[in-house]
């Protein structure tokens, strides 16, 4: 009981911040993937400009509350951009795969270099802008974590929502599943894919800076996170949204649960090795694509 | 125009259009023209580095020596990424690991079993097969995007792992690997002497190029290309993609193996970095570059772009900004790369007539 209460639960729930803001990333990567074919694999750099975004807004004297609104905000034009300038031009071309996931490669060294150049190459790390902790059924969590998982819990459900219940959503899908006839029926597919690429992009800043509190800010920060993000975007099934978030939750529970018990240099291989056994099994993952689901 | 069409719909589908014998011959002999202009490309590149050899040797130069025998080794694992990419179609985002373990075994090797040559490029040839094959039956069974993830999270995750290895040095790597010698047949050559070792990995990266563009020939290097241009029709001509496409991993995978197993002898030290993600694209962007699919653009790609590294990083330490600037640029305007340019202007039509 008492290993509940003091070791096993606070990891779940560490855990489970954690979880929330790797689907918050992967989330970004599904629906770029589920609805333009694309590979983002600039994906973690745009984290990273969303944790230094916030950075740099909390410097200047912003709240805490107003830097979340801020920094999704700002990523909207940038992702738009680079949708508009680098990722149509690789869209017609018969290996669109290929040269997309090549074109956001290039793109990721330029940033990562851009940031190591405004930044500087060490870590900097924002103060936690909620203190002190809270106690639940006599487990104690350290109220930051709390607030991310209500916050990440309720723009997961927003994004959710937002797909699968609005006519824009219904929009979006449309293009996904067959561009020409949605083209047809007067949606502006070319806008919409602009548009997307950039709401991906805003959450991966949105979980940049979210998450810059606890795992401090450096210009590759976005390197290793990618690779979870992927894994969970895999496991969960390309452009999946539900997938996504039950792949996410499952793959960091395991995490954190087995870190408990095994060092936690070999989180990542377990993680992987499921991926692996995902990919084998199931090699859609567990569930189908944004159009279908 | 509708005839040319129907022409390439009908060697896509049989390689021979029924009452036009001829159209199969064409196609051979347009291929033959372009594989002659690489190897005319080949042989140009080749001499050039003896050249510069000569040169910087009699200028008693070690500094480029060395840059250009680090440039043709990472070349070796240029290529291992285009027999992937530009031949069976995959484009792998881990190909370092194989390099990386490769190293990591010829260090081993040199330091704690005998300072022999061959003894330590044998154990990088057997890592790889092995690993290749580990790696390749996960790879395998997933094509397109998954393979290039797969790819990139297995060796994000060797790489890890080996980061947290104590017996292998963690993140300080191997150091202290012993200078050794390198029998040449009539002679040998100290892995230290900058020309010498460069005329040695000049030699493999020669041998190297003679054995894949025989073997790109073979009914092998066509299956390869078969997976390539069309991996569902390969069942039902009676051939299983699956082992195909482990074989082109195996094959791929030793080669970076064997290249990575050369660094060691050069540098002396071997480190977790040398099979992190950053090597991997490099290995892509010079086969981009140089053109996927040549052979010898991945090299001259990894030449070009060790020095020209090399050279912006002597203006300022932000290079990664301009290769990646170049990459992107290079992919959007330029997708054949410089080998594949000139095997465009002399090898015949510019239709890919494969």
């Amino acid at each position: 009981m008492e290993y509940i209460q003091f070791v096993l639960a606070p990891q779940m729930l560490n855990g489970l911040s954690f979880g929330v803001s790797v689907i918050l990333m992967a989330l970004g990567l599904t629906i770029i993937f589920g609805l333009l074919d694309v590979i983002n694999m600039a994906h973690g750099e745009f984290y990273a400009i969303g944790a230094y975004t916030g950075f740099v807004l909390l410097g200047a004297g912003f709240s805490f509350w107003a830097v979340i609104a801020l920094v999704p905000i700002s990523m909207l034009p940038l992702g738009y951009a680079v949708q508009r300038l680098l990722i149509r031009r690789a869209f017609n071309s018969g290996d669109r795969h290929t040269l997309s996931l090549l074109l956001t490669l290039g793109l990721s060294m330029v940033v990562a270099d851009l940031l190591r150049m405004g930044f500087g190459p060490n870590t900097v790390r924002p103060e936690t802008p909620v203190k002190g902790g809270l106690e639940l059924l006599g487990i104690f969590l350290p109220a930051y974590r709390a607030t991310l998982i209500a916050l990440g819990a309720a723009i997961i459900a927003a994004v959710y929502l937002l797909v699968y219940r609005t006519s824009l959503g219904a929009m979006i899908r449309a293009a996904a599943y067959d561009r020409n006839m949605a083209a047809s029926l007067g949606v502006p597919v070319e806008r919409v894919y602009s548009a997307t690429f950039a709401f991906g992009v805003a959450l991966a800043g949105l979980s940049g800076v979210l998450l810059s509190p606890v795992f401090s800010v450096f210009p590759t920060m976005g390197h290793d996170f990618l690779v979870l993000a992927f894994t969970v975007v895999i496991v969960g099934g390309l452009g999946s949204i539900k997938g996504a978030v039950l792949a996410g939750l499952l793959l960091t529970q395991i995490q954190a649960v087995s870190s408990l018990f095994i060092s936690p240099v070999w989180s990542d291989p377990i993680v992987f090795g499921i991926m692996v056994l995902v990919l084998m099994l199931r090699p859609q993952g567990l569930f189908g694509k944004i159009g279908y689901a | 125009m509708l005839e040319a069409a129907a022409e390439k719909k009908g060697q896509e589908l049989s390689g021979r259009v029924p009452g036009r014998g001829a159209t199969a011959e064409r196609v051979y002999a347009q291929e033959r023209r372009a594989a002659r202009s690489l190897h005319g490309l080949a042989l140009l590149f080749f001499c050039a580095l003896a050249v510069f050899a000569a040169i910087a040797r009699a200028a008693g130069d070690s500094f480029f020596l060395r840059l250009a025998t680090e440039a043709l080794i990472f070349g070796g694992l240029a290529v291992s990424a285009d027999i992937l990419l530009g031949f069976a179609g995959l484009l792998s985002l881990g190909q370092a690991l194989y390099f990386g373990l490769g190293a990591y075994a010829s260090a081993l090797v040199m330091k704690d079993v005998l300072p022999s040559f061959w003894l330590a490029l044998a154990a990088s040839a057997g890592t790889g097969l092995l690993a290749g094959l580990l790696g390749g039956l996960i790879a395998s069974r997933v094509r397109g995007v998954y393979f290039a993830l797969i790819t990139f999270g297995l060796a994000q995750v060797v790489a890890k792992v080996i980061y947290n290895t104590r017996e292998l040095g963690a993140s300080d790597g191997i150091i202290g690997i012993p200078i050794i010698q390198v029998p040449v047949g009539f002679a040998t050559v100290e892995a230290n002497s900058p020309a010498g070792f460069f005329l040695v990995v000049l030699v493999a990266a020669m041998l190297l190029y003679a054995a894949l563009s025989f073997l790109a020939g073979t009914p092998f290097g066509r299956l390869l290309a078969a997976l390539r241009i069309n991996q569902s029709r390969l069942p039902f001509l009676g051939w299983p993609a699956g082992p195909i496409k482990l074989a082109a991993f195996v094959t791929a995978a030793a080669i970076a193996s064997v290249a990575g197993g050369l660094y060691p002898m050069l540098r002396g030290f071997v480190s977790p970095e040398l099979m992190y993600f950053e090597m991997s694209t490099n290995a892509i962007i010079a086969a981009v570059i140089g053109g996927t699919g040549t052979l010898i653009g991945p090299l001259l790609g990894a030449v070009l772009l060790v020095f020209g590294k090399s050279v912006i990083g002597t203006f300022t330490e932000y290079h990664q900004i301009v290769i990646g600037a170049l990459f992107m640029a290079a992919v959007l305007f330029f997708p054949r790369g410089l080998a594949g340019v000139v095997k465009a202007q002399f090898g015949g039509p510019k239709k890919d007539a494969v």
